[in-house]
This record gives structure tokens, sequence and C-alpha cells, in this order.
């Protein structure tokens, strides 16, 4: 399965446990995290405006009673996942407002399987374009015509496609193959065969 | 895994190349030779004539792994050694590490039919001409415009936000070529290629960090003194 990129801010006091869930999750297969440490609330809505991470761990006693809704929207970030990080008792509507929590003695497996399920779409959709990596027949033709130098509104005329559905589909294609230039698209043609290197000199 | 920063002036040469090895490039990019023995940072310093607090910073810039943070831009700063380090670093890509890795890449894929050798070379050599350029500019324009600012003139055409827009991933283009060779390769595995893919991913992350430290230090250190020197020339107005 291809990776799950995630932009996580773990927002907590204690260096120890920072680096230690750092490393954990840096481990985690299926998913490329890139973090930033958050030590204090201070410094918690700059990093979060600047950041616009897609997953906030946070110990829950550094933001107190605040209602997470209203900081999410003063941060200017509410699409983003909030797990609280519990390794202390807390009251039990304080941990109601998060959408998942990570206990300290959580095994990898467990946060990854929260993980997988805070982000359960991207997931599904990962998994369906996997299904769909090969390129299509038409892709290939325009795969050949790209690496043949001709311009989206050549490559249009010549198939009988609108502009449109070339652009559609060269941005399919970049997303397939995770190749976006022309002279990367030229290797993979060559490789496999679709064009000759007459084609292309 | 490499030692998290802060290392200080007090702390021995030896032991910041050791815990982590990449810095060995940023040593030699600032001047500095080997041979230093038990001397401590602020001392090799010194007597290479580089400036200690620029040093560190890159130095604790570059070790501190939670690269998210937002570095405060120390005052103590010095640009034109900032500048030395920035041009020794594209010399390094441009006239050894890129011209090296293309000559391990042709003999890596040498057994390869004509077609593949020639879309690969093809590939490389416009990367390097990519690379090539976004340095150039940074070279012909950055560098001589903040020489000129930091002799108090201002310069009415270009200022640094100029640069921020433009300035683009430099890694992206090599990732990709590794990414292609890690697919779609199609000759036998063997050990020159992985050799080269080594190289290209440390020269990614090197690129990468590279941006990162114009970005996050060089960058914000040039606004702060544009900001000085039209405050200055403001005064200095009846």
């Amino acid at each position: 399965m291809a990776n799950i990129n995630l932009k996580i801010i773990i927002a907590e006091p204690s260096v120890i446990i920072r680096s230690g869930l750092e490393l954990l999750l840096k481990r985690i297969a299926g998913f490329r995290i890139q973090i930033v440490e958050v030590s204090g609330v201070e410094s918690l809505p700059d990093a979060m405006r600047t950041n616009k991470p897609d997953v906030l761990i946070i110990n829950p006693a550094m933001i107190g009673g605040v209602n997470l809704s209203n900081f999410k929207e003063e941060c200017s970030c509410l699409s983003v996942k909030c797990i609280a990080l519990v390794y202390s008792v807390f009251e039990h509507t304080c941990l109601r407002m998060f959408d998942e929590q990570i206990k300290i003695f959580d095994s990898a497996d467990e946060i990854r399987h929260k993980l997988e399920r805070l982000n359960a779409e991207e997931v599904v959709s990962m998994e369906e374009s996997d299904e769909q990596q090969m390129l299509s027949a038409r892709e290939k033709e325009i795969v050949v015509c790209v690496v043949k130098g001709m311009t989206n509104r050549e490559i249009a005329t010549s198939l009988f496609l609108s502009t449109h559905t070339v652009i559609t589909h060269r941005r399919n294609i970049a997303r397939k193959l995770q190749i976006h230039s022309a002279s990367g698209l030229t290797i993979y043609a060559i490789v496999n065969k679709l064009v000759e290197l007459s084609d292309i000199k | 895994m490499y030692k998290k920063g802060n290392y200080r002036e007090t702390d021995k040469m030896s032991d910041l190349i050791c815990d982590n090895y990449p810095m060995l490039l940023v040593m030699s990019r600032f001047g500095i030779a080997l041979g230093f023995g038990e001397k401590n940072i602020g001392e090799v310093c010194r007597m290479n004539n580089v400036d200690t607090c620029t040093f560190l910073t890159v130095v604790n810039f570059l070790s501190d792994t939670a690269l998210g943070s937002v570095p405060t831009v120390s005052e103590c700063l010095s640009l034109e050694s900032f500048m030395t380090y920035l041009h020794n670093s594209h010399d390094y890509f441009l006239k050894f590490r890129l011209p090296q890795i293309r000559a391990k890449l042709l003999e890596a894929i040498s057994n390869s039919t004509d077609d593949v050798t020639f879309v690969i070379r093809r590939f490389f050599d416009e990367y390097a001409e990519e690379v090539n350029k976004h340095m150039l500019y940074e070279e012909k324009t950055v560098f001589p415009y903040v020489r000129a600012i930091l002799n108090g003139e201002t310069n009415q055409k270009y200022n640094i936000s100029i640069f921020m827009k433009r300035h683009d991933q430099i890694e992206l283009k090599i990732a990709e070529l590794k990414n292609i060779l890690i697919k779609y390769y199609p000759g036998a595995s063997n050990n020159m290629l992985n050799s080269v893919l080594f190289d290209i991913f440390s020269t990614e992350e090197d690129l990468a960090s590279h941006n990162q430290i114009e970005d996050s230090l060089f960058i914000p250190a040039i606004l702060e003194l544009e900001k000085k020197v039209l405050n200055n020339n403001g005064k200095h107005k009846p």
C-alpha cells in the first residue's frame, strides 16, 4: 500500500515523552510522518497556524478546560484531528471532545490502528488507487505523445479529445507513476517499450 | 541515530563530527580542514577564521531532527561567513557531487541497451542544468544584493522577498530519478547501481537541508538586515 503523508504536531511538555512518541510514530509502516514538537501551550497556536497539521497529539493538561472546537477555529485549523495523549487521570468530559486517545501503554500496532481509523477516508482512497496503479490504454497513448514532445493541444487534436481531458489524463498519469517531468516519463516509456529511441531523438 | 544539537563552542570538534558525520560536509564547506586534534569548536573556528556563531547556528539547525521547529536567528550571525558556506555548498554540488553521481550512474547502467542509457543520461543532464541555474541565480543575484545592503546601500529594484517567491525545491527531481530507477530499471541488480542509489538518497537529503537552511536561516537574517538598513537610511534623511 502506498504511504499516507501526515503532518503531526506533538504538544507535550515532557521531552522524554515527546521524543519517545516521535520515534515510535516514525517507525509506523504505511505512513510518512512529519513531526513538529511543541513543548509549551504559548507557542501552540502559532505552530498550528504555520504548520497546518493533519493531526494534533496533545497532552490534555496543556489546554486545561479550553473548548477544542473554539481552539481549532482560533488557529484556523478546522479539519485537524485531535488525539489526547493520556498518561494521567482526566475527567471523562474533558476527554470526550477529542477524536481519539493514545494511552501511554499503547503498542505501536494500536497506535497505527488509531491513526488509520482517523484517516479512514484516505486509507480507502489509497487502497482504491493501488488497484489502479497501472496505466490505461488511453493513458499510455498520452504518455507516448508527451515523450514525443507534443503539446497538450496537439495531443488533443490527434486523439480527438478536449485539451481539458488531456490535462486530466496527464494529472492521473503523474499521480499513478509519481513521475512529474517529461524527461522522467521518457525513461518510463523507453523502459516499458512504449516508444523507440528514434521516436524521441 | 545522530545525537541532537545544541553544541557549544567548548565542545570538541571531533566529538561533533563523530556524533553526526554529515557535519563533516558542513565543516569543509566553512573551509575547515581535518587534523584539528583535541581542539574545541571555538578554537578550530578561530584558527580557520570562521565565525563561530554562524558555524554553530548551521550545525545546531541541522542536528536538530525536529526540523519543523522555527529557529530564532541569532543576532551574532555573520552573513559574510554564511555566504561563504553557501557558496562552497554550491561548488560542492555543482563541481563535485553531481558530476561524480553522473559518472557512477553511467558506469552502473553501461550494460543496458543504448536507448535506456540515452534517456537516463538525458534526464540527469537536464536535472544538473536545473540545479546549476538555481544556484547560479543565488550566486549572481542574491549574494551581490546581500553584499550591497551589508554596505548600507538600499536597492529599490530588488529585495529578498523576490527570492523567497522563486526559491523552489531542487531535490524533487532527483527523488524522481531515484524512484524511476527503483521501480522500473530493467537491468540485473548490480553493486555500482546500489552505490549510486545510496549517493542519490544522501544527495537528496543534503539538497533538501541546503534549501531549508536558506529558507529558515539565511532569508530571515536578510529580512532583519533589510529592516535595519531601511530604518537607518530613514533616519539620515532630513
